[in-house]
């Protein structure tokens, strides 16, 4: 077994950590971490299944991810800053209403 | 010679390891925030110098040295003020002592 | 199977560990510290796999950066809204823990049967690397080869930032729970860490260009000490951008189609980047603009001022 082949494996199964977290995870802020978790896997995946050249992993495929990282962390800024006012508007930590909650 | 220096890292290095494991250990086993404050700035700092002096003497070039020198001190400042911070917050919201405790 | 495969296996079991106690955990607080933690093994793993850019960037932007502003939103909308217990139904999580575990058999197969191009586009980024004057393949793609993806993703952290002040609306700027400065140490770190971390910055700026490093790893550093100046009060955010703010906050993409367009002027096909000298400009632009977006949209504010003024 191979590195590649141990970080492959272990990005698909964090992977479906970060998809069983985003649906089955009641808070907001939960959601997107467990969105964070699967774009950490996509990107570990990406470099281990590009090639590699004698100076390391394939260039092209670092900077994709580089640029992603980037990408990822001004999302889920966002993505805050839009949970902060949903909290301050309805008080509530979830998309569904008060009382649609199965209690 | 360099496989006498080599060792001399390696072993620098892995004394460094074993500090990071009891201030690991420390801070999973002792009773309350201020003993574990303890053992993990004490251990690790301590840990912390002998794995970047073992990696100096391993790259035996005096500008890595130095950078190894300034990621040690820049630790240890950091070390020292998050520890501060975290004691001075556990002392005003009331954490509990477990020595006093134990002497009730 | 030799010593470091060992080693990957345990970060593998880790992050694999880490990550389900991430998305199923009780505490949210405890599992915003568990998922710096499990950034923090991914930089490691892009250590392992030979990326050592990618590690930096990640160290310091995907856990630290990300872990910061998690944490300010937790406490900003406070510990009363901590999640309650799911209520969800045992049968519903069963169905789904069952769907995506067959998931990510799928992805895992689907990943090993993958098979390498023989000639990728990494092969040819490295022969026409010395062209460029750079010594770093990354920054040579980042800059050179594919400046035009950069160049948009300036863009779209411009968009974040208008979106995060857009929904601020007129509220005033996130109160921040500082750390009083008269605090023994707190005020003497802030004189020892700025001047290092703009050391730091600069430093990986310069090298970037032949080592690993580079405007990304650079605003990460600046972006921290952003943070550490506005959780002591030193930056105090407020409800109204400057003229200074926003030009700074657009001068990475400035700089960007600034030159694009002047290599077209002279002669070149536009948005073609020449010279060492151009790289150094749109990557101390870009530096700057990340380290105050980021800053920005920590802060919650649309702009910062000063303690003094």
């Amino acid at each position: 077994m191979s590195t590649e082949v141990v970080y492959v494996l272990a990005a698909s199964a964090v992977f479906g950590a970060g998809v069983y977290g985003l649906i089955v995870a009641n808070h907001l802020m939960r959601k997107l971490l467990a969105l964070n978790v699967m774009s950490s896997a996509v990107f570990v995946t990406m470099l281990t299944v590009a090639g590699t050249t004698p100076e390391g992993p394939d260039p092209v495929a670092q900077a994709l991810v580089l640029t992603g990282i980037v990408i990822a962390v001004a999302a889920t800024a966002f993505a805050l800053a839009l949970l902060v006012r949903l909290v301050q508007e309805t008080g509530l930590v979830s998309l569904r209403a008060k009382d649609d909650d199965g209690a | 010679m360099n496989g006498a220096i080599e060792t001399v890292g390696l072993v620098l290095v892995i004394a460094g390891c074993v500090f990071y494991a009891a201030g690991t250990i420390g801070l999973l086993r002792f009773p309350d925030v201020y003993s574990r404050l303890h053992a993990l700035t004490k251990a690790d700092n301590q840990g912390l110098l002998l794995v970047c002096l073992g990696l100096a003497v391993l790259a035996g070039s005096v500008q890595v040295a130095f950078l190894l020198i300034v990621v040690w001190s820049v630790g240890l400042v950091a070390a020292a003020v998050s520890a501060h911070l975290i004691a001075r917050h556990a002392r005003h919201a009331g954490e509990p002592h477990a020595s006093r405790e134990t002497e009730r | 199977m030799t010593v470091g495969v060992v080693v990957d296996m345990m970060l593998g079991l880790a992050l694999v560990a880490l990550s389900l106690r991430v998305v199923t955990g009780g505490s949210l607080f405890r599992d915003i510290v568990l998922f710096i933690l499990f950034g923090l093994l991914v930089a490691l793993s892009w250590a392992r796999l030979g990326a050592p850019d990618l590690a930096l960037a990640e160290a310091a932007i995907g856990a630290g950066l990300t872990g910061a502003l998690m944490l300010m939103a937790y406490r900003s909308i406070g510990a009363d809204t901590e999640e309650r217990p799911v209520r969800r139904r045992p049968g519903v999580a069963l169905v789904v823990a069952v769907l995506t575990g067959s998931l990510v058999a799928v992805i895992g197969l689907a990943a090993l049967g993958i098979e390498r191009v023989p000639d990728a586009a990494g092969d040819a980024v490295l022969e026409a690397l010395p062209g460029t004057g750079l010594g770093n393949a990354v920054t040579g793609v980042l800059l050179v080869f594919r400046g035009l993806d950069t160049m948009l993703e300036m863009a779209v952290l411009l968009v974040a930032l208008l979106g995060a002040w857009t929904v601020l609306g007129d509220a005033r700027p996130g109160r921040v729970h500082r750390v009083d400065r008269r605090t023994p140490l707190v005020g003497s770190l802030l004189t020892v860490v700025a001047p290092i971390t703009l050391l730091v910055a600069v430093h990986l700026l310069l090298a970037g260009t032949d080592a690993p490093g580079g405007a990304f790893q650079a605003c990460a550093v600046l972006t921290g000490c952003g943070v550490l100046m506005v959780l002591t009060g030193t930056l105090r955010p407020t409800a109204v951008a400057g003229f200074a703010t926003r030009l700074l906050v657009v001068a990475g993409l400035a700089a960007f189609v600034l030159v694009g367009a002047g290599a077209g002027f002279v002669g070149h096909a536009p948005m073609t980047l020449t010279g060492t000298w151009a790289v150094y400009l749109i990557e101390t632009a870009m530096m700057l603009s990340i380290a105050l977006t980021m800053t920005l949209l920590f802060a919650r504010a649309r702009g910062l001022r000063g303690e003094g003024s």
